[in-house]
């Protein structure tokens, strides 16, 4: 079943340039469906019957199986994708429309899907790197679909990026292979239990990081993310907020909680040094974005910032922190897709650069209304989703060793308020600037409006009442679930 | 049964060559000649498979030079792994030489030395002593000289001569050894573990520098460092379809006649942990960061491949130099993979040249558009060659790095073989990935015509058989890696 589902994407995706569509409206009606469909399968996984033994594929060697299980922060990251997928599947019908080779966007959109899947439901360190190593190559062809020179420099960076990144996973992926030759299944608390921390682990643990670092966009393997903004926008909004650099985040959580373990990095260079890195580039983030006035590379480089607090937050090794990157996880999902749909729609009507849409809000009252929202709750604003998670970030630094807590903290801080100025000025700007000229804005296509505004609103009902999806979190940060 | 088609598999190709070069019954359609050919090529897949099945381990005697040089064949299980992937990817570049040699002259002796040079691999690969297998890897390189200067150009005619200097200079450089080895091993034959005298008439030590000659001697046809110059000019030079078979396969014949130098006559226990393995590893490393680094600067396709099977090779030999089971292990796999990689991307970027004459990577810009079923295979077939599960690169590199890793006779190899193979892969990135990438997405104006290789079976089946094999392989090794295994485990 679980597997079925993970095929059902990857085949009705491939599927499309092989289908004779009427027009345009019943080729995304076929891709709504198929991703719509994906959804319910991911649902029926996770909430009536979740399978509690792993599945083997196939062994690539007898040491290498390809096996899929769903835990705790499976289901976790499988609903995040599943709720957003469907939604942005409805944007990209709205958005694509005015560019060419539409069937191979959809095409590679929904294989996507099928392989975001696999990332969350691998149930060993060899199935997630192969799924790892396909995300790459399969959101590739996404990012250089206009064909422009600066969409293919684009891709060709983040290409790049990606293999140098899962080319350090793979030495430490040799590392544990001699450590422990047929022991890399996921465990709550690490494989490694049975050792005495070691140096040499540790540096294995450090090669990861900087591998899978590299989608989680941590100083100074970020560059490729604002560049890969030229995206078309329903790339930018759920590959380059959540499906790909979540990927890279959730890769981390893995190897820290679940291969190496907390008592293994703890108090070591393997906890201090990626911990600088992450606090480092929260703030360097920021400051890039307020730098940048073009939207979506400022939405960008705010991403950049805000995955790193997610990073943070794994590397506190506490379970108050594997808790509050969980929530950051969610939340800033639903905070970032939003703004770059939004953001999207913008650009749609010529409005790329971050002074034109001063005076927006009169003409697009909705599309607005859910930016100035995401705006306030990544900034931290109480009690949106933003200010619950880095509270729970900040109370979990100070069980470190000083002076971490303090440059956690002050990171922190330095970025809310950073994030004030690029994001919430702007929308400010929204509601009381003046209209710049020239550029007519409207907001009648439902199939933008609605994804914007239903997720908004989900990011509302969160934050008013976020004892909603806490006990799962905290269930399992406690490896209870 | 078995020596009767260990025997076939030989004569065969050397009877239907020297038929084709004399019959002029033969040459007077192009159809007749290919379908002779055709059908010796599928008959001779037939006889590697039944010299595989029937093996029983026999050695045949041809005849006796003197008393203790005997020429003898044997099919053991290693020369059963190589004559079987080389009788495949001939069958398969021969299939797409149809087509292609049809715009080329002299295909008549083309399809003759083809036939040849198959007979003289076989026989290589089934050599059960030294001697036999130093007779048959002149005979190749004498062979397959008819593919470099082919096109008779200037080019060619200087790539040619640089190949025969090269390699019998190599093969004289490996006789040195066969010498010394005639004196100080027990039996002309092969035999698993070596059969070193244990009272040798030279010191081990002259024995040492003798055998890191020759191993390096051997290695030239496989072109490591620093005996690789001849490689990336010879091999572009020829029709795609031989470059094809030349990089893919007959670079092989150099790595078979290392192994059978380390693991069949003297015994790797007698190598290991010397200065020689550390040597060598420490060559093939050079050789497979140089030969990316080259990759990478090359222009022009075929030579842009040709300096990639430089590093790749070494890949190969770097494992077998480790001698440890899984490093050993890792190299057969990578062998069969290289093979059918290697082949497949010469015969797309033939087929290129052929349909339209791009001979630059920076032409293949929108390239997709014009030939996407050509440029699909060539992009399957870069993801294995750079080792991006699941297609088989990934599973080779991961056994030889595993080897490395898992029992270093040498403390600094353990992470440096690791890491020069991930610099290289991802150079082998660097070098594959662009042109597909400028082909499928350049957005300038292209002309769109359909110039239908997916239509034309000379071209589709061999391309989809290979583009097929890779993906499949590379997902279900099993099969591969059960006959791998037991023979590495053998061999160390």
């Amino acid at each position: 079943m679980l597997i079925f589902t993970i095929l059902t994407p990857v085949v009705l995706g491939a599927f499309i340039p092989f289908i004779r569509f009427k027009d345009r409206k019943q080729m995304n009606m076929y891709s709504l469906l198929s991703s719509i469909l994906t959804s319910l399968l991911v649902f029926w996984l996770v909430f009536v019957s979740a399978p509690s033994e792993k599945l083997t594929l196939f062994h690539i060697t007898a040491a290498l199986p390809i096996s899929f299980g769903i835990d705790g922060l499976g289901k976790l990251f499988l609903l995040i994708i599943s709720v957003l997928w469907p939604l942005t599947t409805l944007y990209a019908g709205y958005y694509m429309e005015h560019y060419e080779k539409q069937k191979l966007f959809f095409c590679f959109f929904t294989i996507c899907y099928g392989i975001s899947l696999g990332i969350a439901s691998s149930a060993n360190l060899i199935t997630l790197y192969m799924f790892y190593e396909l995300l790459t190559l399969i959101t590739l062809p996404l990012v250089m679909h206009d064909g422009k020179p600066t969409s293919i420099k684009a891709g060709l960076r983040y290409m790049y990026f990606s293999l140098g990144g899962t080319a350090l996973a793979f030495i430490g992926l040799m590392y544990i292979i001699s450590y422990s030759p047929d022991m890399q299944d996921f465990i709550y608390g690490g494989i490694f239990t049975w050792l005495a921390p070691s140096n040499s682990l540790r540096f294995a643990y450090l090669l990861f990081f900087l591998g899978f670092g590299v989608k989680a966009a941590v100083f100074p393997m970020h560059s490729w993310l604002p560049m890969a903004s030229v995206a078309p926008t329903p790339v930018t909004a759920l590959l380059h907020a959540v499906a790909v650099v979540k990927s890279g985040v959730f890769a981390i959580m893995r190897i820290t909680w679940y291969i190496f373990g907390v008592g293994l990095i703890e108090k070591s260079f393997a906890q201090y040094i990626p911990l600088l890195l992450a606090a480092f580039t929260i703030v360097y983030g920021s400051i890039l974005s307020v730098k940048e006035q073009n939207i979506k590379r400022r939405l960008a480089y705010s991403t950049v910032s805000n995955l790193s607090y997610i990073v943070l937050s794994v590397l506190l090794l506490n379970v108050q922190g594997f808790f509050g990157a969980m929530q950051h996880m969610v939340y800033h999902a639903l905070m970032k897709i939003s703004l770059f749909m939004a953001s999207g729609v913008y650009l749609l009507h010529g409005a790329s650069n971050i002074r034109q849409i001063k005076g927006a809000a009169k003409s697009m009252p909705f599309t607005s209304a859910a930016f100035m929202l995401c705006a306030l709750a990544i900034a931290g604003i109480p009690p949106l989703l933003g200010f619950q998670s880095k509270w729970t970030i900040g109370l979990a630094s100070l069980s470190l060793p000083a002076p971490y807590p303090v440059i956690a903290v002050i990171s922190l801080l330095i970025s809310a308020i950073l994030t004030c100025i690029y994001l919430v000025v702007p929308a400010f700007n929204m509601y009381f600037g003046k209209p710049s000229e020239g550029i007519e804005l409207h907001e009648k296509d439902m199939r933008a409006l609605a994804p914007i505004v239903f997720i908004a609103a989900l990011a509302l009902v969160i934050s008013l009442a976020p004892q909603s999806i806490n006990g799962f979190l905290s269930q399992i940060a406690n490896g209870t679930m | 049964m078995s020596t009767f088609s260990l025997i076939f598999a030989i004569v065969l190709p050397l009877l239907g060559g020297i038929v084709l070069a004399a019959s002029p019954a033969l040459n007077q359609e192009r159809k007749t000649r290919n379908i002779f050919v055709c059908a010796i090529l599928v008959i001779e897949l037939l006889f590697c498979a039944m010299a595989a099945i029937f093996s029983d381990g026999k050695i045949v005697l041809l005849f006796r030079f003197s008393e203790a040089l005997p020429i003898a064949l044997k099919a053991d299980s290693l020369s059963l792994i190589f004559s079987n992937v080389m009788a495949w990817m001939w069958c398969i570049s021969g299939f797409l030489s149809f087509e292609y040699m049809s715009h080329e002259k002299n295909e008549r002796e083309y399809y003759a030395f083809y036939l040849l040079t198959l007979s003289s691999l076989i026989a290589l690969s089934f050599s059960a002593t030294l001697v036999t297998m130093y007779l048959f890897f002149e005979a190749v390189t004498f062979l397959s000289l008819a593919f470099v200067l082919h096109t008779r150009s200037k080019e060619a005619i200087a790539s040619g001569i640089k190949y025969l200097i090269y390699s019998i200079a190599g093969a004289t450089m490996g006789l040195l050894a066969i010498f010394f080895l005639a004196r100080n091993t027990s039996t002309p034959y092969f035999v698993l573990g070596g059969a070193l005298n244990a009272n040798l008439s030279v010191s081990s030590d002259t024995l040492l520098k003798i055998l890191f000659i020759s191993i390096i001697g051997f290695s030239t046809k496989a072109g490591m460092f620093p005996m690789h110059g001849w490689l990336p000019s010879a091999h572009p030079v020829a029709p795609a379809p031989a470059s094809a078979v030349l990089s893919g396969v007959i670079t092989k014949a150099g790595v078979l006649c290392v192994i059978r130098l380390i693991y069949y006559s003297v015994g790797p226990n007698f190598l290991r942990s010397t200065w020689v393995q550390a040597a060598l590893i420490s060559l093939s490393l050079i050789t497979i960061f140089m030969g990316s680094v080259m990759a990478l600067n090359e222009k022009l396709m075929k030579k842009r491949l040709a300096y990639s099977s430089v590093s790749q090779l070494s890949y190969i030999l770097c494992g077998i130099f480790l001698m440890d089971a899984s490093a050993v292990e890792g190299s057969f796999l990578h062998l069969v993979y290289h093979a059918i990689i290697k082949n497949g991307l010469f015969l797309c970027a033939g087929v290129i040249i052929y349909k339209t004459g791009i001979k630059s990577v920076d032409e293949y810009k929108g390239l997709g558009k014009r030939m996407p079923f050509v440029m699909t295979c060539f992009t399957i077939l870069s993801l294995g060659l750079i080792g991006i599960p699941p297609t088989g690169g990934f599973v080779s590199k991961w056994y030889i790095a595993e080897g490395a890793l898992i029992h270093p006779h040498f403390e600094v190899f353990t992470w440096l073989v690791p890491v020069i193979l991930l610099i290289s892969a991802l150079l082998t990135a660097a070098y594959l990935l662009p042109p597909s990438i400028h082909a499928f997405f350049y957005s300038g104006d292209t002309q769109l015509c359909d110039l239908r290789c997916r239509k034309n079976i000379y071209i589709a089946l061999p391309l989809t058989l290979l583009s097929v094999a890779i993906v499949v392989f590379g997902i279900i090794p099993t099969p591969f890696i059960r006959v791998f295994e037991s023979l590495a485990k053998l061999m160390n």
